[in-house]
């Protein structure tokens, strides 16, 4: 068993129309053994931005603490909230200043830009970052963590273009739950978020308990 | 070979933990305390590595005591689980990481809840209703899924620890024994797992205490007032 | 080691090898002789068999780099009381991470008296415990009366012995009744055999006993016993991530097994947890004369 597999966990995020949703299981692992089932691996950055952080659950305390840092002095530097792109990057350098020791994270974004005068019309976005910085900026959808490969499936087989908020939000449930069922070390509980321009929508998800 | 457990309750935190100290087969003790206290609501049981162990306890106590000197007041529990972690976070990327596993209870008397935090030697935490460490893990959380639940009153959780250990003493092969604290809004209380009737024995200090505290109070209260009346008779001499 | 080897491989003993495989053909099935005894294992055709069948397979997550996934992972559990046998398993069994079934049939059924359970090895286990059943018919037509659950036990602990160091993994509980009332036996891949009253075996072995052992004792009604085999596994399944899915359950009288149902965990959990939250509110009613009040 690798070490991004020691707690087990998985994220994924999804495009909508105008709209992006980003989900997670809730378990809490140490390999084989259940620990807890209220780890959530989904944080917010701002009302617009959310990230998730499947792995070694001491490194998503470690960066999620280390983010929250860098965004506030980020935001008392610029007197602005950052975007979902500026984020990836701040994300992408914070992980590659640890190249010869990484965090054994699996980084997705997802979140909407709030429309400035230079860009009136954000679109919505999400991206992944491997363990030491590299960043990916799928078109549709983007999953990490130990149900990968089953993600992967059931997103291909699942997901279509400009879904509105309440499919987006069925879409990405299905997704999830379908992965985390076929996967020993995620589930015990999932949480959706499906952030739209004004609003996040968050709901829990009853999931199989095995 | 360790086990330790901790168990919350509607106000209060239970915590267990196995006694022996040793090296690979050998046992050298059957009594050592591995469960310290860091501050008047708050305790961690801890095991792992022999030495590191010691060393990382002591360090934790100290600096918690550091703290509280200096600031007046302890570190929540909450706050003491942030601080905890991120030492053996920071610990585990190190030339020569701690290799501690420790249960960390506490009582927040600012809105009187209990905490527990299962915190392993990489530094993951988790924030659990009950948990165990070591081999317990394996044999007892199940026992302690089905007995525990929210909200359950001292005697109830003392019942739910001493399955989980009857458990552990009959699965595994080394014979353990354990000791337990109790951690309230009064503060860290032992708790003696041989008695008929733990908890009840706890009040009855607890109210020996309050009882002795209060006449140490009226007698120190007591010069003053014995003052007039000790005049008393020069006045009626008067 | 060698000579064994060299016996249980009959492809590679030379010339006369060729034909002796070409004789089991005729007279048996498969590799089995004409008297229904297993005549010969195929091993690998390398130098060193053993060595390389344990680099390139993973049977119990002990060689996790292997890409020949044995499908493993499991928490299977009997006991005996006054009313029998209870049986219980789950039904999970994965690959890795990956959940390869949910629907794994772990309970074997020798004949109407006996079962058998599964655990490690699902080929192992399936091959010689149906292996084990063609046995207990040949004794029944030999002798004209059941086999002992215990000679049962026998044979197949007898027979993994002789594989012994050649990777089978099974663990496994023999449970059945005979002339002695119910008997249960736990034998495993390493030649041990043990008679005994409570047995789990596999990865959330240890997650059943913590239910099991608090909860046992002789004087079981069948209800609570069958409630008892049920909670045990659904509390492994629970915390194993290598167990889930459903419990399937058995239950071992005079006149023969019975299964008694497939339940699904999941729902078994979230049932349990509810009650849990109803016991909960009905004792707190009942502590505040039925009226529910604010404390404090």
């Amino acid at each position: 068993m690798s070490i991004q597999e020691y707690n087990g966990g998985s994220v994924v995020a999804m495009v909508g129309k105008d709209c992006v949703a980003i989900a997670c299981d809730l378990r809490l692992g140490n390999q084989a053994t259940g620990i807890a089932m209220n780890f959530e691996k989904v944080f917010p950055v701002n009302d617009t931005l959310y990230y998730g952080l499947p792995g070694l659950a001491t490194d998503v305390y470690t960066l999620r603490e280390q983010l929250r840092f860098r965004v506030n002095m980020y935001r008392m530097k610029e007197e602005r909230e950052i975007t979902p792109e500026t984020f990836t990057h701040l994300l992408s350098s914070t992980l590659y200043e640890k190249r010869f020791g990484p965090y054994f994270l699996e980084p997705v974004i997802a979140g909407i830009a709030p429309p400035t005068a230079a860009n009136p019309n954000p679109q919505p976005y999400v991206s992944t970052l491997d363990s030491i910085g590299c960043i990916t900026t799928p078109k549709d959808f983007a999953v990490a963590g130990t149900a990968t490969d089953k993600l992967y499936g059931a997103a291909e087989g699942l997901w279509e273009p400009d879904l509105e908020p309440e499919d987006l939000f069925e879409t990405i449930s299905q997704t999830l739950l379908n992965a985390v069922d076929r996967d020993a070390l995620s589930g015990w509980g999932a949480i959706v978020h499906v952030i739209t321009k004004d609003k996040v929508i968050t709901r829990t998800l009853r999931s199989r308990m095995d | 070979m360790e086990c330790s457990f901790g168990i919350t309750g509607k106000d209060y935190v239970l915590l267990a933990s196995d006694m022996s100290a040793g090296r690979s087969i050998l046992q050298f003790k059957s009594d050592e305390n591995k469960i310290k206290e860091l501050g008047p609501h708050l305790a961690m049981a801890y095991g792992g590595e022999p030495g590191d162990t010691n060393n990382f306890a002591d360090y934790i106590e100290r600096n918690m005591r550091l703290y509280h000197i200096r600031h007046h007041h302890a570190l929540l529990p909450h706050a003491a689980s942030s601080w905890i972690r991120r030492s053996l976070a920071d610990s585990i990327r190190s030339r020569r990481p701690y290799s501690v596993n420790l249960l960390l209870a506490g009582f927040d008397t600012t809105d009187d809840t209990p905490h527990l935090y299962w915190i392993d030697y990489l530094g993951t935490k988790a924030v659990v209703p009950y948990a165990a460490h070591g081999m317990g893990m394996h044999v007892s959380l199940s026992t302690m899924d089905k007995y525990w639940h929210p909200n359950q009153d001292r005697r109830d959780g003392v019942d739910v620890l001493k399955k989980a250990i009857a458990e552990a003493q009959h699965r595994l092969s080394i014979k353990f024994t354990f000791n337990a604290i109790i951690i309230d809004k009064d503060g860290i209380h032992t708790v003696d797992l041989a008695a008929e009737d733990p908890i009840g024995k706890i009040e009855a200090e607890k109210a020996a205490k309050a009882e002795a505290e209060a006449a140490a109070a009226a007698a120190a209260a007591a010069p003053p007032a014995a003052a007039p009346e000790a005049s008393a008779p020069v006045a009626a001499a008067a | 080691m060698d000579t064994l080897v060299a016996q249980l491989a009959p492809s590679r003993r030379g010339d006369e090898g060729s034909s002796s495989t070409a004789e089991w053909a005729n007279n048996g099935y498969g590799n089995l002789d004409a008297s229904g005894a297993v005549a010969g294992m195929d091993v690998p055709g390398v130098p060193d068999p053993l060595a390389f069948l344990s680099m390139h397979t993973d049977s119990m997550s002990t060689n996790p780099q292997a890409k020949i996934k044995l499908a493993h992972g499991t928490t299977t559990l009997a006991f005996r009381f006054k009313g029998g046998i209870i049986v219980a398993v789950d039904s999970r069994a994965t690959a890795g991470s990956y959940i390869a079934s949910g629907t794994v049939k772990k309970v074997i059924e020798i004949n109407p008296y006996l079962l058998g359970t599964m655990a490690g090895g699902a080929a192992d286990c399936q091959y010689w415990e149906t292996y084990l059943g063609m046995q207990c018919r040949l004794h029944e037509l030999r002798n004209k009366e059941r086999i002992s659950v215990a000679a049962a036990s026998k044979i197949l602990s007898n027979l993994v012995y002789q594989y012994k160091g050649m990777g089978l993994s099974m663990g496994t509980m023999i449970c059945g009744w005979d002339k002695t009332g119910p008997a249960l036996f736990y034998v495993d891949s390493d030649g041990q055999r043990l008679k005994g009253d409570l047995f789990s075996v596999g990865s959330g072995s240890t997650f059943a006993y913590g239910v099991l052992d608090q909860g046992y004792k002789w004087d079981l009604s069948d209800e609570e016993a069958q409630e008892l085999g049920r909670r045990s596994i659904v509390a492994a399944g629970h915390r194993d991530a290598y167990s889930g899915n459903t419990v399937n359950l058995f239950h071992v009288r005079e006149n023969g097994w019975e299964f008694i149902k497939n339940y699904d965990l999941s729902e078994l959990w979230y049932e349990y947890e509810e009650k849990k939250k109803a016991d909960l509110a009905a004792a707190s009613a009942a502590a505040a004369g039925g009226v529910p009040i604010d404390v404090e």
